[in-house]
């Protein structure tokens, strides 16, 4: 009966939404910098669907800090990781199903190909300035966070001397000492990629490229099809490492007490990988909008620091994660650009060679 | 009708209520001539037809198109289907997952039917209690169960692993890690236990009824308990052993998570994780994955062609040979407690040791070898009485459980009954086409739900989420309620019948209480199923209409196992609870009433 319920008001609810989005959108939306216009008009709409790939237990917490922000508009979180979210995105378009106001897709080029179809609203947000050319596309989509590529070891059983060593270079993985005690994955994903990005990148050419993947699998580490089944395992102390994860994971599980650190050999692999925009067909336009301009100020930087433990990348904001003020803790300090057009081009291609070169070393 | 109702029928001219009344006339008509039953099977059939095959055939279709990296382009092409069916690549993952399903399906079977000889035949004590453990497994999905046995199972840290080295070097030894799931034993071992209870439960009742006077006649012989086992009960029980062992290899040739995670670690790649790669990897093919969930479909339909072939013989067999049966057990003399230690080495291994891992995984804050005050937390299960996600989880898990059970039950016993009494090619045919979604990879199927249902006013509610369910798990209610209504004989609903009843009040009033245990079986059964299903939610499920399997599936993705376990167990409770509550609720036990159909 609750279900029917439940139906039931679904229903009215629709209804009264239609009614009321119908209301907002027949009055022009405020422009970025009038937050009480576009928070008087989101209060009406009542609530913003955000469409997000992060781990969903930080993201609905991020959700909760806005709507004690913004008392009256309510966040309803639906994780859909992957190019799913892209697909559900597409098919509810085609269908003319708008079931969602505010987008966060963990890929680059499927984010720039929704710009590039205007499915995306031009929607400049008042911190605009604050994001260097990398994190952001257009006036349309923000990446407010940076995933960075990092060596996650188990304190009990990698030495302060290793520590250092693996620090050093990302060659010191093909150290003898090292042989069979790390892990590594054949998952395809934007923070698995990043690094081989890196390896691949021309101007490597010599330093890393094919040759020293193939060195790396030659080292026999442990492959798990799914990165965080590996983190995990390194954790509960079955090996020793991960030879590249990211900062963001390490330092949630971190924050749970688990033994681990990480290290950033240089250069790291940095880049956006979560790309936040509001959609075009958005049914509360102005609940995104304003949920899109909290997510890139200050306080939504601080909450993405705080509640899921990544790197923010606006600039002139410190750095209030708790992780920093640890003694071992080292910030990544050469970043490593990735390049999206090369990323877009040769990401299959790259995995791919890295998979056939994990298959057969073993 | 509110018109009619409310008496404004005066208001109407006298033509329009002559040719309402002719109209009501001409269906009242219809109705009488075709009588009730056939016109609830016709709404059922377009039900059948709207529900499960428009997916398929959107399935189907989607193999035929050119793919974009992020789905499918407008244009046909036919490279999927080459690429799929003619290439190497793909057979070879066909092959594998075949080979991994035969391995599964030989060890279950041996196992499974080994326990309902012991439980059916033998006078081994404490049945009842055995046998609700026997079953246990049925109430963990896969993919908690798959954290379970990594957490028991890892080489160097693996509870078990770590157990017995403690115990062992406290007497000085170290034997080394005696047990390791990451490789291909470890995959096959998992599924074998999560397989075994179907093995179990759809021979144990085949196996009761046998009539003993025929073991006792071979024992009078000269032979041996163990000869007259193996050279009477099993031969007779062929049939039944074979339908259950082609269901299992169905079911575990689609089975992707266990082969997947822990299968690629050691290099082999089955064809229902290529597919669930295809369908949800950058870059998408979105049409392979459609070609290979059509390759997994032929497979399923000649297994369902072998199964009904071989249940029809079956059930010839136990018309001609079950009557007067009679129940005396084998007694096992010395050998019970052998066997005791065979069953409880089975329970060790698929209850105690899983259950016991998830439960000491969900309180724990992170991985490790072993539970210590410092890593000890509450805190995963106080979160989920506070998320307000999950707690509308568990509402909508329940709800579809029992209406998608409740509705299985009706129709698949309304279908069945059509085709078995009102033989038909069209009867026939509806009961066909309700059984094929059962062939399909719910993630292929689940897009074609996608694809079917997104311009209806259902998309997004929790109802898709129960079609998808109903869709999925009507084949056990077309299967397993066909193989009960031909075991009744026909001169009871006919006495009915002369006796002025109609076709539905025959059904209602004579063959669905002769039918009770079997419909309240499938009951059990697609409730378990629903609440373990995650392939159709995970592509269906919107804000309105989260369900556990799917948020248990976004904890553990996101690599929070601990937070997974603890769900884990609530939906295992939940599935307990439910059992014992419709137990209660129809006075029959879930592992007779299973076992019996």
């Amino acid at each position: 009966m609750r279900a029917v319920t439940k139906s039931f008001h679904a229903i009215a609810a629709l209804v009264l939404s239609l009614s009321v989005c119908t209301g907002a959108m027949a009055q022009p939306t405020p422009g970025p910098n009038d937050e009480a216009q576009l928070y008087e008009l989101a209060k009406k709409e009542g609530k913003v669907v955000w469409y997000e790939s992060a781990p969903l237990e930080p993201m609905q917490a991020i959700a909760l800090a806005f709507e004690k922000k913004y008392p009256g508009i309510k966040v309803e979180v639906l994780r859909i990781v992957g190019i799913q979210q892209y697909q559900r995105f597409m098919q509810e378009v085609q269908a003319k199903r708008h079931n969602v106001d505010v987008l966060h897709i963990s890929d680059q080029p499927s984010m720039m190909t929704l710009i590039e179809e205007g499915h995306i609203a031009d929607w400049k947000v008042p911190s605009h300035d604050r994001y260097p050319e990398s994190f952001r596309l257009k006036t349309h989509a923000y990446a407010n966070y940076s995933t960075d590529n990092a060596i996650i070891y188990n304190v009990n059983k990698v030495s302060p001397e290793e520590v250092k060593l693996l620090e050093s270079d990302w060659k010191a993985v093909l150290d003898p000492r090292f042989k069979g005690r790390f892990a590594v994955t054949s998952m395809k994903c934007g923070a698995c990629y990043a690094a081989i990005h890196m390896f691949m990148d021309p101007k490597y050419k010599d330093r890393y490229g094919l040759e020293f993947l193939k060195q790396v699998a030659a080292q026999k580490p442990a492959v798990y099809s799914e990165v965080l089944v590996g983190l995990d395992r390194v954790i509960a102390g079955e090996h020793d490492f991960t030879y590249w994860t990211w900062e963001g994971i390490a330092l949630t599980k971190w924050q749970q007490g688990a033994p681990i650190r990480w290290l950033h050999p240089k250069p790291t692999p940095a880049f956006g990988n979560s790309w936040q925009a509001v959609s075009k067909y958005a049914p509360h336009p102005n609940a995104a909008r304003l949920f899109q301009n909290w997510s890139m100020s200050e306080e939504g930087s601080l909450a993405i620091q705080q509640l899921y433990g990544s790197a923010t990348t606006m600039s002139g904001l410190a750095d209030q994660r708790s992780v920093t003020k640890e003694s071992w803790y080292k910030p990544m300090a050469d970043a490593y650009n990735v390049d999206f057009k090369r990323w877009d081009r040769d990401y299959h291609k790259d995995m791919d060679a890295w998979i056939k070169i994990l298959r057969e070393s073993r | 009708m509110a018109v009619y109702s409310h008496g404004t029928i005066a208001a109407r001219d006298l033509a329009g209520a002559g040719a309402a009344s002719a109209h009501a006339a001409s269906v009242s008509r219809l109705l009488w001539r075709w009588g009730g039953e056939k016109v609830l099977w016709l709404v059922l059939a377009i039900g059948v037809i709207l529900l499960a095959i428009v997916p398929l055939i959107y399935t189907i279709d989607a193999a035929f198109y050119r793919e974009t990296r992020t789905g499918l382009a407008p244009d046909r092409s036919l490279t999927a289907v080459i690429n799929v069916y003619f290439g190497a690549e793909y057979l070879g993952y066909l092959a594998s997952a075949l080979l991994l399903a035969t391995i599964v399906t030989a060890a279950s079977l041996v196992v499974g039917v080994a326990m309902a000889l012991l439980m059916a035949r033998t006078d081994l004590p404490a049945k009842n209690t055995l046998e609700m453990l026997i079953i246990m497994p049925l109430y963990l999905s896969p993919f908690t169960g798959l954290i379970a046995w990594i957490t028991l199972g890892s080489e160097k840290t693996g509870f078990v692993n770590v157990a017995i080295r403690a115990v062992l070097g406290r007497v000085g030894l170290d034997p080394g890690p005696l047990i390791n799931i990451w490789n291909y034993s470890g995959v096959a071992w998992v599924m074998f236990l999560f397989f075994c209870p179907f093995a179990y439960l759809f021979t144990v009742g085949n196996l009761r009824a046998m009539d003993s006077s025929l073991e006792e006649a071979a024992r009078t012989s000269g032979a041996t308990a163990l000869q007259a086992i193996t050279r009477v009960t099993i031969p007779m029980c062929t049939p039944a052993i074979l339908a259950s062992g082609i269901l299992i290899f169905v079911l575990a040739a689609e089975m992707y998570t266990i082969p997947g995670i822990i299968g690629s670690t050691v290099g082999f790649t089955t064809l229902p994780w290529r597919i669930y790669q295809d369908a949800t990897v950058f870059p998408v093919h979105a049409a392979h994955a459609a070609a290979g969930g059509t390759m997994l479909l032929w497979v399923t339909i000649f297994g369902v062609w072998l199964q009904r072939r071989i249940t029809r013989r079956a059930e010839r067999y136990v018309t001609v040979t079950g009557k007067g049966f009679r129940g005396r057990p084998l007694s096992l003399g010395y050998w019970k407690p052998l066997a005791l230690v065979f069953i409880g080495l089975y329970i060790l291994c698929a209850d105690v040791l899983p259950f016991g891992a998830l439960l000491l995984s969900s309180f724990m804050k992170y991985s490790a070898p072993m539970i210590t005050a410092d890593i000890f937390t509450t805190n995963h299960y106080v979160q989920i009485f506070t998320f307000q996600n999950i707690r509308d989880a568990i509402w909508n898990t329940i709800y579809l459980a029992v209406l998608a059970g409740a509705i299985c039950v009706l129709v698949g016993l309304v279908i069945s009954f059509m085709e078995v009494r009102r033989a038909s090619f069209a009867t026939r045919l509806i009961a066909f086409l309700g059984v094929l979604p059962v062939a399909v990879p719910g993630l292929v199927y689940g897009l074609g739900l996608i694809w079917a249902y997104i311009q209806t006013p259902l998309y997004g509610t929790v109802w898709v989420l129960l079609l998808a369910y109903v869709a999925k798990f009507l084949p056990y209610g077309i299967l397993v309620s066909r193989s009960a209504i031909i075991q009744v004989h026909p001169d009871l609903e006919e006495g009915a019948r002369m006796s002025g009843a109609s076709g539905l009040t025959t059904l209602r009033a004579i063959t669905m209480p002769l039918l009770k245990p079997t419909l309240i079986a499938i009951l059990f059964f697609v409730m378990l199923m629903s609440i373990k299903e995650l392939s159709a939610s995970l592509l269906l499920y919107t804000q309105d209409s989260q369900v556990l399997s799917v948020l248990t599936w976004h904890f553990m993705d996101a690599g929070n196992y601990q937070f997974a376990a603890a769900i884990g167990m609530i939906q295992t409770l939940m599935m307990v609870a439910l059992v014992l509550v419709t137990r209660w609720i129809f006075r029959v036990r879930l592992e007779n009433a299973l076992a019996k159909s």
